[in-house]
């Protein structure tokens, strides 16, 4: 499985374009047909690979309530056939090709990609074109399909007591977000979901102008814009319907709540909404959260390991995350695991410390530098994942963004100063905002019968 | 379980533990994962179009480097294979070798771990440690810029070592509770049995990185002591990738020379073990779903049907959405989410694994029918049409599996470690298409036989038989 939302594998292009000319990342090239569907390509000729993937402006945000984990639900009947290919068969065609094909699904999007050597890349996006509008969504594949994402849903969620804190604390932080809500679906909808409601929902939402293809790899523009036109070009085009954003309203006070569950060791979490990044609007101060998050747990000399788990023995292990690229606001996040003799009083009361310290004094120099340092290598190396580098591209186009103003985002991140960092910390990390959930372990797990 | 694709969609819990993964310092994965890397390590197939040739060099103390160059990104990766894996650890220590990692990278003797983390990180190398049953890693990932530093790095951790006391309590206290936090996943608890239940007291018994009553157990002079029998260079791999030439890295390498000694132990003082007379275990969880594992031992790396096992394996439960298990167990009936199967060849004869999960009342349903097609490839049931296929993967998909600086290095890793031949890339290709039918069916028989497989599962105690809902 891979990150959903991860800033730092995210931003990994930029400096590849603007701080280290060298690199040659292909240039993004961009078109949009005339049925609505846009098409991003980016050239490498490195090796005789492509990957292809299809991204619908669609996922877990669009549900209604009671209908929770559908955007999910389609993306599995997704592969169980469409007009010209029978269920199962989409997997099997790929693989013939010497190819690998997947797809996921998240708060924002709903994504399919196949990875295939590039003498393929046609026949790949004849497919995919095939079940943009032409999926069969049979009712004797729907109810094998459900059970397989309830046992998804177990395996992820229900049998592993860290998801499903994670999934409580972010209903009990949020209160309008749809980040709320699982994009795998809450179990007692799943149950509810019938294939009239997939249908409803593929129908409604899969429309050629709330589709982005990306394309990189060892291809060539002008080819693949003429394969999109006789392909993805002849889908009707239809209305694209309004997204569900709704603004998150602020909190009035701290919130606390605590997860009984089966488990070893207790865990902590603080989480609180923040803002995420407009281009041009608010680069600053998204940059500064970005910064800020990375000086407190990015890298060996994260502040907050040092501090809480190093010196002052309140952890074992701490992290923290910040998504700026994503759709209205993000619930920035804190999380530690404790052991034995470690509180979870004790491990916040030093975490406010720390974070208040970092308000009241801004960051030095050098973890200013380091912050930045590490942030653009993470761009570099992630120019090694052909993967990688068509997900960014996807992930910024399906939030709204442009993938062509790609290297706004570092410039911002290397305007930001430690007074930037100051600013955000004291207008957004507060603990009045804040919202901590306890993992209480039950009973242990685990023992021989 | 990254290896296998599943459609999969990521929950919010997910990915902050994903994340949380990928922050850790070091590369203690879950035993699972260790698994899965070598096989992927040995999922490779040979190439349509010219793979780049591996240059070789040794220097005077023994070490081999191993290079294959890719200009296109201004990073090199590599990674140091020594013998000093969880195999080496003594009795009751289990988990040596994974501290002693820890340990080499944490801090030196010049830089206390405050400062070797910031001078790290002001770089933005990339450190990183670990250890498997066969092994000991050490890697970095560093920009072209930083490259004279970066292995300045690699060379002090590995060179000289702190041995600061303080440190080591603080990372063995660490490094238990971890232990503890990760036997809330029920891979884990499989991962553990499986080891004792193939292996028992055998080198390959114990989890890399220990138990509590063995992380506890270890001391200062235990490390000490492997590093002195093992972190040695006649034995050592040095597999680089990357914008680097091996004219620069005759250069860049230089203090490496001051490295020497001959290695105690080795991989072949390991002895083979047999296959255990088959037995079932079950392990309590609290959980909603049972972890299911049919297990054997399987082959070593040098075993003359290692490829048509390969290409065996990917028809039963390695090929992902084209295999047997996958067909039948989730396409066909709804019963999982995922299913696979891997056989990990070791110096000795590692595990060969079927595993799935499944809600705890469908347990017997679901090994009903992961038997079934096991039976079936043993008896000989394989047809030219699954030969072609796999194969076609296989081959098709070898450009795919070279095409980073990490998967060159995890490749040549394992070609420098188990003495497989350089060319053994420009190979591989032509090794898969000569398999034939009748190769395939004799691995199926050989390996496939109901009898040989043991069963662990982990999940609720007793759950009543309850009847296939469907339709």
């Amino acid at each position: 499985m891979l990150p959903r939302r991860c800033g730092k594998i995210f931003i990994s292009l930029f400096a590849a374009f603007c701080l280290l000319p060298n690199v040659q990342a292909g240039v993004i090239q961009r078109t949009t047909l005339a049925n609505g569907i846009h098409l991003v390509v980016e050239e490498d000729h490195s090796a005789p690979d492509a990957i292809v993937q299809v991204w619908h402006q669609v996922g877990g945000r669009d549900e209604i309530p009671g209908k929770t984990g559908l955007a999910h639900v389609l993306e599995h009947m997704s592969f169980k056939g469409s007009k010209k290919i029978k269920p199962g068969e989409y997997s099997h065609r790929i693989a013939a090709m010497g190819g690998s094909d997947n797809a996921f699904t998240a708060t924002d999007y709903t994504a399919y990609f196949e990875i295939i050597p590039a003498k393929h890349v046609d026949e790949a996006m004849a497919m995919e074109a095939d079940r943009f509008t032409h999926l069969r969504l049979a009712k004797k594949d729907y109810v094998k399909e459900i059970r397989v994402i309830m046992e998804e849903r177990r395996m992820r969620t229900d049998d592993d007591p860290n998801s499903r804190m994670f999934e409580e604390l972010s209903a009990v932080a949020l209160r309008l977000s749809p980040y709320r809500n699982p994009v795998i679906g809450w179990m007692q909808d799943l149950k509810r979901l019938k294939i009239k409601d997939v249908r409803a929902f593929y129908k409604r939402y899969y429309v050629p102008g709330n589709a982005t293809i990306v394309v990189v790899g060892d291809v060539n523009f002008a080819h693949i814009k003429k394969v999109a036109k006789r392909t993805f070009g002849r889908l009707k085009k239809r209305p694209v319907p309004p997204r569900f954003n709704p603004i998150e309203p602020e909190p009035i006070g701290p919130k606390r709540m605590v997860a009984y569950l089966p488990a070893q060791l207790p865990m902590v979490a603080v989480v609180m909404p923040v803002p995420v990044w407009h281009p041009g609007k608010n680069d600053r101060q998204a940059a500064a959260l970005d910064m800020a998050t990375e000086i407190l747990a990015g890298g060996r000399s994260a502040l907050l390991s040092r501090q809480l788990v190093d010196k002052q023995r309140k952890a074992f292990s701490v992290s923290a995350s910040y998504d700026p690229f994503s759709m209205g606001v993000d619930l920035w996040s804190v999380w530690a695991d404790l052991g034995a003799g470690q509180t979870p009083d004790a491990f916040t009361a030093a975490l406010w410390k720390s974070l208040n310290a970092l308000r009241d004094h801004g960051p030095s120099t050098a973890q200013l530098a380091r912050a930045k340092r590490g942030i653009i290598a993470d761009e570099v190396f992630a120019q090694d994942s052909l993967y990688l580098r068509a997900r960014q591209i996807g992930s910024m186009e399906s939030v709204g963004i442009d993938a062509r103003r790609r290297g706004d985002w570092l410039k911002a991140i290397r305007m930001v100063t430690p007074k930037d960092i100051q600013q955000v910390m004291r207008r957004w990390i507060n603990p009045r905002r804040a919202t901590t959930g306890t993992l209480i372990p039950t009973k242990n797990t685990g023992g021989k019968s | 379980m990254n290896a296998v694709r599943y459609i999969f969609s990521t929950t919010e819990a997910q990915e902050r533990k994903q994340r949380m993964d990928n922050k850790a310092p070091f590369l203690c994965g879950s035993v699972i994962k260790k698994l899965f890397t070598l096989l992927a390590l040995l999922t490779i197939a040979t190439p349509a179009w010219a793979v780049a040739e591996i240059q070789s060099w040794q220097m005077n103390n023994g070490l081999r480097v191993l290079l294959m160059e890719a200009h296109q990104v201004p990073m090199v990766v590599m990674r140091l294979t020594l013998p000093a894996g969880s195999s080496m650890d003594a009795p009751g220590k289990g988990g040596t070798a994974t501290m002693l990692a820890a340990m080499l990278g944490d801090h030196t003797k010049i830089h206390h771990h405050a400062a070797w983390a910031d001078y790290l990180d002001a770089q933005a190398i990339r450190l990183g440690s670990g250890a498997s049953r066969d092994s000991m890693s050490i890697g970095l990932t560093v920009l072209k810029e930083a490259l004279p530093q970066g292995v300045g790095a690699l060379s002090e951790a590995l060179l000289q070592p702190g041995w600061s006391r303080k440190r080591f309590k603080k990372m063995r206290s660490d490094a238990i509770s971890a232990n503890k936090k990760s036997l809330e996943q029920p891979q884990v608890q499989a991962a553990i049995a499986i080891g004792k239940l193939l292996y028992g007291d055998h080198p390959y018994g114990h989890r890399s990185g220990g138990d509590a009553a063995s992380l506890a157990a270890i001391t200062m002079r235990d490390m000490k002591q492997l590093y002195r029998d093992q972190v040695t260079p006649d034995a050592a791999v040095l597999a680089v990738s990357g914008d680097v030439t091996m004219a620069e890295l005759h250069k860049l390498l230089a203090p490496l020379a001051a490295w020497h000694g001959t290695a105690k132990h080795h991989l072949s003082d390991i002895s083979a073990t047999a296959n255990p007379a088959p037995i079932k275990q079950h392990i309590t969880m609290a959980t909603q779903q049972a972890t299911v594992a049919l297990v054997r031992i399987g082959l070593d790396r040098q075993a003359p049907d290692l490829f048509p096992t390969l290409l065996m394996n990917h028809i039963l439960g390695g090929g992902g959405f084209s295999s047997k298990l996958m067909m039948q167990v989730r396409e066909k009936r709804g019963l999982v989410y995922g299913v696979y199967s891997y056989f990990e060849p070791l110096s000795r004869p590692g595990p060969f694994v079927i595993s799935l999960q499944t809600r705890a009342d469908q347990t017997q349903q679901a090994l009903k029918v992961v038997r079934q097609v096991m039976a079936r490839m043993a008896a000989g049931k394989i047809n030219h049409k699954a030969i072609h296929a796999a194969k076609a993967n296989l081959t098709g998909s070898f450009t795919h599996r070279l095409d980073s600086n990490g998967k060159r290095v995890g490749l040549m890793s394992m070609i420098g470690y188990y003495h497989l031949p350089l060319d053994y890339l420009q190979n591989w290709r032509a090794r898969i298409e000569a398999i034939t039918l009748a190769q395939v069916q004799v691995s199926a028989a050989r390996y496939l036989k109901a009898s040989d497989w043991s069963e662990v599962i982990v999940g609720p105690k007793s759950v009543p038989h309850q009847r296939h809902i469907s339709k």
